[in-house]
């Protein structure tokens, strides 16, 4: 089962990092080694504002699909509606794909409409 | 027959006994609308809530014939003695109802007092003011 192909209310985007590791000597000199070229510990928050039940319920299915946190997939088109830079930007170099970071959280706003929010962390 | 309503033919109702010297009532109702917009719209979308309805009155602070206080179960609604407050029991069936010679346009509906003062000024006549929050549905709604 594909992530839902839903457009989100509201969307957070942490760029994460390369891996670098920096070191300090007691003379205040820095120094920095890179370890890697690839950005990595992405993470995008997405919430989905008053979906029907059955589209929330969507979310839910799609996170034992993938045991949780463990299995990764690709997000599809609809989560980065409404950006108009290079898609590539909100990822490492395209080539990365998400996991959950936790489990989705589903608040019931009123019967039938519920808010979910889904954090989820990039990985290679 | 066209009619244009007054303040004439207005009546307001307690658990279906018209209350004396009413001086106004307003009733609204409320509808909560629910965002549904997303990242690529461009125009905002809603999807309905929860609706309600409210409201408030003004009465004169009347005693009739019968030593009877026309605003006596409205303002016991919230002025009480004990210390238990305001119980689940404690809600009022109001009616309010636009009168065209035999035809009754009423509104009714259940409701808590959600405030009431009453007071005292040198030179004018004691009013007792209301106001009220429905709870549940409308029992009646003839208003068209």
């Amino acid at each position: 089962m594909a992530f839902p192909s839903l457009t989100p209310t509201q969307r957070n985007f942490e760029t994460g990092d390369y891996p670098v590791k920096t070191y300090k000597s007691q003379s205040g000199a820095e120094v920095r080694l890179l370890y890697g070229n690839q950005r990595t510990n992405m993470k995008l928050s997405l919430s989905y504002a008053n979906l029907t039940d059955a589209n929330s319920e969507l979310f839910l299915d799609h996170f034992d699909d993938t045991n949780g946190t463990f299995a990764v997939f690709d997000l599809p088109s609809e989560a980065l509606a409404g950006w108009s830079g290079n898609s590539d930007a909100l990822d490492a170099s395209g080539s990365n794909q998400w996991r959950y970071e936790s489990p989705p959280q589903l608040v019931s706003v009123r019967p039938g409409v519920s808010t979910v929010t889904v954090n989820l962390i990039g990985v290679f | 027959m066209a009619k244009v309503y007054t303040g004439r033919d207005g009546v307001m109702q307690l658990a279906d006994a018209t209350l004396a010297k009413v001086v106004n009532f307003s009733l609204q109702a409320d509808l909560e609308t629910l965002e549904t917009t997303t990242l690529s719209d461009n125009l905002r979308s809603y999807t309905p809530g929860i609706s309600g309805y409210s409201g408030n009155a003004t009465l004169l602070y009347y005693k009739d014939d019968n030593d009877t206080f026309n605003t006596t179960d409205l303002l016991n609604s919230l002025y009480k003695t004990g210390t238990t407050g305001v119980s689940g029991s404690d809600t009022v069936d109001l009616t309010f109802r636009w009168v065209d010679g035999t035809d009754n346009n009423d509104i009714k509906l259940t409701a808590y007092i959600t405030s009431a003062s009453i007071g005292a000024a040198t030179g004018e006549i004691v009013r007792a003011e209301i106001s009220f929050q429905g709870t549940g549905a409308l029992s009646t709604a003839s208003i068209s």
